[in-house]
C-alpha cells in the first residue's frame, strides 16, 4: 500500500517535471483536406499554434478527396481527446458523421474551425463571405471558460466573416460576433464568430474567422485568434481553461499580431524592453505592467523586479524611450533602491522630466 | 433700480455702437456695479470662457441659447483658430466685434472682470485653472471629471469652499427629468434598500498606432497645451485624442465617471462620501501610443455595504448607465430618456410629501445663471462632483497597481498602502505648480 502511494506520488513529479511527456497530453486529431481547402497550411498553424501551450500532442488527418465512402474515410474518434476540423469538402460518409455524434455524446471535445458543421451552425444555408477588412470582435457577456478574462472588445486583422451565419439551434450558444472594422452599429448586424455546444457529455467549439488568404497570413498570427484556439482546445477536450490570458492579447485600440505564434518570452522580454523606442511594439512594456499588476503588493516580486528594472536604467544600450516607460512605473512601485540611479539620469537632458517625476513621487 | 434699466439702455446702445454712433468701452459686470456681489433678475450675466474645443463651445451655445441671460465678452485658448471662431460666436451673439481674446488663462484672469467663466479644458489642466479662476473669485461652470488626481480635487474643492463663490459642474444629465426621476425612486426605495449599483462607462476606442513626429500646427501652442504635463514631441495627439493618454485623462472611465458614476451616488446618498475598499482589473493596449485602459472593471465597497461595480459598458448586461439593485427589484437609467425598472410599476410610484426630493432643474445652463444671480445652491456643486471622479481615480490606483485599495473617505487618503498612495498626484512639469488656495 505504502509502496502504490509511492508510485502515485513519483508519476505525479514525473508529469509534473516532464511536460512534454505525451502520455499526459491531450492527444489531437486535427482533420483537413481534401486538399481543395482554403488554404493548405491551416492545419499545419493549428498545429503549430496547439503544440505552442505543451499541453497537446497532434496529429494530422488528410482526409481522402472525398469523405463519403466509408472504407475510405473512418477515424477512430474514440482513440483521441479532442478532435479539431479545419475541413472544407463535400459531405462525410454517414459512418464517419455517427461516429462524430456519439463521440461527442460519450465525452469526446470537437473544435471546429471556419467549417459547415451542422452541430453548430445551420448548414442549409450558403455561407457568404464578408469582404476581407480588420473586424472588431466583441464578447457577450456570458460565462464560458474558453472567453472567461479576456477583453471583451478587440481587433482581429484582415479576415473576414460569414455574413449570414447562423448557429444550428436554441443549444448553441453564441460567445462572440464580429463586424467589419468601423461599421459596428452601422446597420450591419454582427455574425457570429464564436459558438459552443454541450451535447451528451462531450463539448464543441466552433471559431468561425482566421481566415487566411495567399500571404496574407495576419489573421492567424493574431494573438486574439491563436489565444482563443489555444483556450478553446483545452476548454473541449478537458471541460475547463488552465491557460492564462496573455498579456498581449488585443484590444479596442487595434490588432496584435505575432511574428510567430509564441506568446511574450518572459526571459527575453526585458532584453526586448531596452531597445524601445517610441513608435515600435508597446507589447512588452505592457508585459511588464501586468506583471506588476500581478504582484498584487506582493513585496518579494515587486523588488525583484525593481532589480531588473534598475538594470534596464543602467545598461548602457537601453534606450531613453525605454527608460522613461521604466520611470513611470518606478514613479510608484520604487523604493529606496532605485533612486540613486534614477538620480544618475538627471543629467541626460531628454529625461529630465521623466526623473523629476518619478523622484517627486518617491519622496 | 436705476442701475437695472441703465444696463438694458447700455447693452442696447452697445448694438447702436456698430454703426459708430457710440463708442462703449466695455462691459461692465453686474458683479461690479454694487449690487452685492450679486446680479439683478432682469441683468445678463457677464461671462468668459476658457477653453473653446468641442466641449467649451457647445456650453457656450447652450448658454448663449437663453434668451438674454448671459453675454460672453472674453474668451481663452491656446488654439488660436478655435479661439477665433470661438471670437466670431461671440461677435455674432452680441453683433459686434469688441470679443477679448487670450492665448494664456493667467493673462484672462488678471485683467477680465467677470460674473462668470465657463471653462472646458483636458483634465491634466483642471487643477491649476479651476482653482485659479475660483482663487480670482470668478464663480465658474466647470467641466467634469473636475481632476485627473484626487490631490487636483481636493485643492479644487477647498478653493470653492474658502473663495465663497458659485461652482456648477457640467454634469447636465442632473438636469433631465428621467434621471432625476430614476435617482429619487433609488433614493426612495422603490427598489428596496440598495445593495449594489453597476455603472456601464463607454469601451475604449479604436486607436491610432503611433503617429510620427510632425511640426505643431502654427495656430497651437503646444507648449501651453501640455502646461504641467510632461514634454513630449508633437505627434498631433491633441483635441479630443487627449483622452486616451493617461498624462492628460484617465480614459473614457475618467472621462464619464462625471456622468454615470454622479448619478449613481445621487440616487444611493453616495454624493458626499466615498468607498472604503477598491479592487479591479483594467486591460491596458498593447501596442500604440494611447496607454488608458480601453477596458476596466472595478468594484467599491461602501460602509453602509453598498457595492458599486463600474465597468466598461461592454461587460455589462444592462450597458450603459446606471443600475440600481435593491432588495425588491432595480432601476436603470442612460442616456436617450431611458428609464427601466424590473417591474414597470416601480416607475409610476409617487415620492410622498415627506420624503426625500432631489433638487429640480429642467436647464442646466439656466440653473448655473440663476445660482450666479441668486446666489443659491444648484443642482451640481463641487463636492458631488468630486466624489464621483474620486471613484474613478481610486479605481483607476486599484487597476494600476493591481492592489485592493482601502481608503478612508473622511480623511480623503488610502489606508496603508504607501505605493498607491503615490498615485493620489501628478507631479507637475516645472515650473507648473498646484496653487495655493
Amino acid at each position: 500500500m505504502k509502496n502504490k502511494i509511492l508510485i502515485l506520488f513519483l508519476a505525479g513529479l514525473l508529469s509534473a517535471f516532464l511536460p512534454s511527456c505525451n502520455s499526459s497530453k491531450i492527444k489531437t486529431l486535427v482533420i483537413t483536406g481534401p486538399g481543395t481547402h482554403y488554404w493548405p497550411e491551416s492545419a499545419a498553424v493549428t498545429k503549430q499554434i496547439l503544440d505552442e501551450t505543451g499541453l497537446f500532442s497532434v496529429k494530422i488527418l488528410n482526409t481522402p478527396p472525398t469523405a463519403d465512402d466509408e472504407a475510405l474515410f473512418n477515424p477512430r474518434f474514440s482513440k483521441y481527446d479532442l478532435v479539431v476540423i479545419s475541413y472544407e469538402g463535400g459531405p462525410w460518409n454517414n459512418s464517419a458523421k455517427e461516429a462524430l455524434s456519439e463521440y461527442l455524446i460519450n465525452g469526446g471535445g470537437v473544435v471546429v474551425l471556419n467549417s459547415a458543421v451542422d452541430l453548430v451552425i445551420n448548414t442549409a444555408d450558403t455561407l457568404r463571405v464578408s469582404d476581407r477588412s480588420d473586424l472588431e470582435i466583441r464578447i457577450q457577456p456570458i460565462e464560458h471558460p474558453v472567453t472567461a478574462g479576456l477583453p471583451v472588445r478587440w481587433v482581429q486583422p484582415e479576415d473576414v466573416i460569414y455574413k449570414n451565419i447562423r448557429p444550428a439551434g436554441e443549444d448553441v450558444q453564441v460567445l462572440a460576433s464580429a463586424a467589419l472594422d468601423g461599421q459596428a452599429g452601422r446597420g450591419q448586424r454582427p455574425s457570429p464568430v464564436l459558438l459552443s455546444k454541450i451535447t451528451g457529455k462531450g463539448r464543441i467549439f466552433a471559431l468561425m474567422f482566421g481566415t487566411p488568404a495567399g500571404e496574407n497570413v495576419k489573421s492567424v498570427h493574431s494573438a486574439g485568434y491563436i489565444t482563443i484556439l489555444q483556450r478553446a482546445a483545452e476548454w473541449a477536450a478537458t471541460g475547463k481553461v488552465d491557460q492564462v490570458v496573455p498579456s498581449d492579447f488585443p484590444t479596442a485600440a487595434g490588432p496584435v499580431v505575432r511574428e510567430g505564434f509564441s506568446a511574450i518570452d518572459e526571459s527575453a522580454a526585458f532584453e526586448n524592453l531596452k531597445s524601445y523606442e517610441t513608435g515600435k511594439s508597446t507589447k512588452y512594456y505592457t508585459w511588464l505592467q501586468y506583471q506588476l499588476q500581478k504582484a498584487n503588493g506582493n513585496e518579494e516580486v515587486l523588488s525583484a523586479y525593481e532589480v531588473k528594472m534598475v538594470e534596464l536604467l543602467k545598461d548602457p544600450v537601453s534606450k531613453n524611450d525605454a527608460k522613461k516607460l521604466i520611470l513611470r512605473e518606478l514613479s510608484w512601485m520604487g523604493t529606496d533602491y532605485c533612486v540613486p540611479a534614477i538620480r544618475e539620469l538627471a543629467a541626460v537632458q531628454e529625461l529630465t522630466d521623466e526623473v523629476n517625476f518619478a523622484l517627486e513621487r518617491l519622496k | 433700480m436705476s442701475t437695472k434699466t441703465s444696463r438694458r439702455t447700455f447693452v442696447k446702445r452697445s448694438a447702436a455702437a456698430a454703426t459708430g454712433i457710440f463708442v462703449i468701452p466695455s462691459i461692465i459686470p453686474s458683479s461690479a456695479l454694487g449690487m452685492g456681489g450679486r446680479i439683478a433678475p432682469s441683468n445678463r450675466v457677464v461671462m468668459g470662457a476658457i477653453g473653446t474645443g468641442s466641449q467649451g463651445m457647445s456650453n457656450m451655445n447652450d448658454f448663449l441659447a437663453l434668451k438674454n441671460s448671459v453675454q460672453f465678452v472674453a474668451v481663452c485658448d491656446v488654439d488660436s483658430s478655435r479661439l477665433l471662431k470661438a471670437k466670431e460666436r461671440v461677435d455674432s451673439a452680441n453683433k459686434n466685434s469688441d470679443c477679448r481674446t487670450y492665448g494664456d488663462y493667467r493673462e484672462f484672469l488678471e485683467k477680465e472682470k467677470l460674473d462668470a467663466v465657463s471653462i472646458a479644458l483636458p483634465d491634466h489642466w483642471h487643477g491649476i485653472i479651476y482653482t485659479e479662476a475660483v482663487n480670482h473669485k470668478l464663480n465658474v461652470y466647470g467641466e467634469k471629471p473636475i481632476c485627473r488626481t484626487i490631490r487636483d480635487g481636493q485643492t479644487i474643492v477647498a478653493a470653492v469652499k474658502k473663495n465663497n463663490i458659485i461652482w456648477q459642474t457640467g454634469c447636465w444629465q442632473r438636469s433631465q427629468a428621467h434621471f432625476r426621476k430614476g435617482a429619487e425612486l433609488a433614493l426612495n426605495g422603490r427598489a428596496g434598500k440598495i445593495k449594489y449599483i453597476e455603472v456601464g462607462l463607454p469601451d475604449g476606442g479604436r486607436g491610432i498606432g503611433t503617429p510620427p513626429v510632425m511640426d505643431v500646427p502654427p495656430e497651437l501652442n503646444w507648449e501651453m497645451w501640455l502646461g504641467p504635463a510632461p514634454k513630449v514631441p508633437y505627434r498631433g495627439v491633441v483635441h479630443w485624442n487627449w483622452r486616451w493618454i493617461l498624462d492628460y485623462s484617465g480614459g473614457q472611465m475618467t472621462d464619464w465617471a462625471g456622468h454615470h458614476i454622479d448619478i449613481a451616488n445621487w440616487g444611493a446618498g453616495l454624493e458626499f462620501t466615498g468607498p472604503v475598499e477598491i479592487s479591479g482589473k483594467g486591460v491596458y493596449p498593447p501596442e500604440g501610443i494611447y496607454n488608458a485602459p480601453v477596458e476596466y472593471d472595478f468594484l467599491c465597497k461602501y460602509e453602509n455595504g453598498i457595492e458599486m461595480r463600474v465597468a466598461n459598458s461592454s461587460r455589462l448586461k444592462m450597458g450603459m448607465g446606471t443600475t440600481w439593485y435593491g432588495d425588491l427589484g432595480w432601476i436603470h437609467t442612460d442616456r436617450g430618456n431611458r428609464l427601466t425598472a424590473s417591474d414597470p410599476k416601480i416607475l409610476e410610484e409617487v415620492i410622498g410629501e415627506n420624503e426625500t426630493h432631489l433638487y429640480v432643474s429642467e436647464n442646466h445652463w439656466q440653473n448655473f445663471v440663476d445660482s450666479v444671480k441668486t446666489g443659491k445652491p444648484n443642482i451640481a456643486p463641487i463636492e458631488p462632483a468630486y466624489r464621483a471622479i474620486s471613484v474613478g481615480l481610486l479605481g483607476e490606483i486599484a487597476m494600476t497597481t493591481g492592489e485592493t485599495i482601502r481608503w478612508d473617505p473622511v480623511k480623503e487618503e488610502i489606508i496603508g498602502n504607501p505605493r498607491a498612495s503615490r498615485l493620489l498626484s501628478r507631479p507637475y512639469r516645472k515650473p507648473w505648480e498646484l496653487p495655493t488656495i
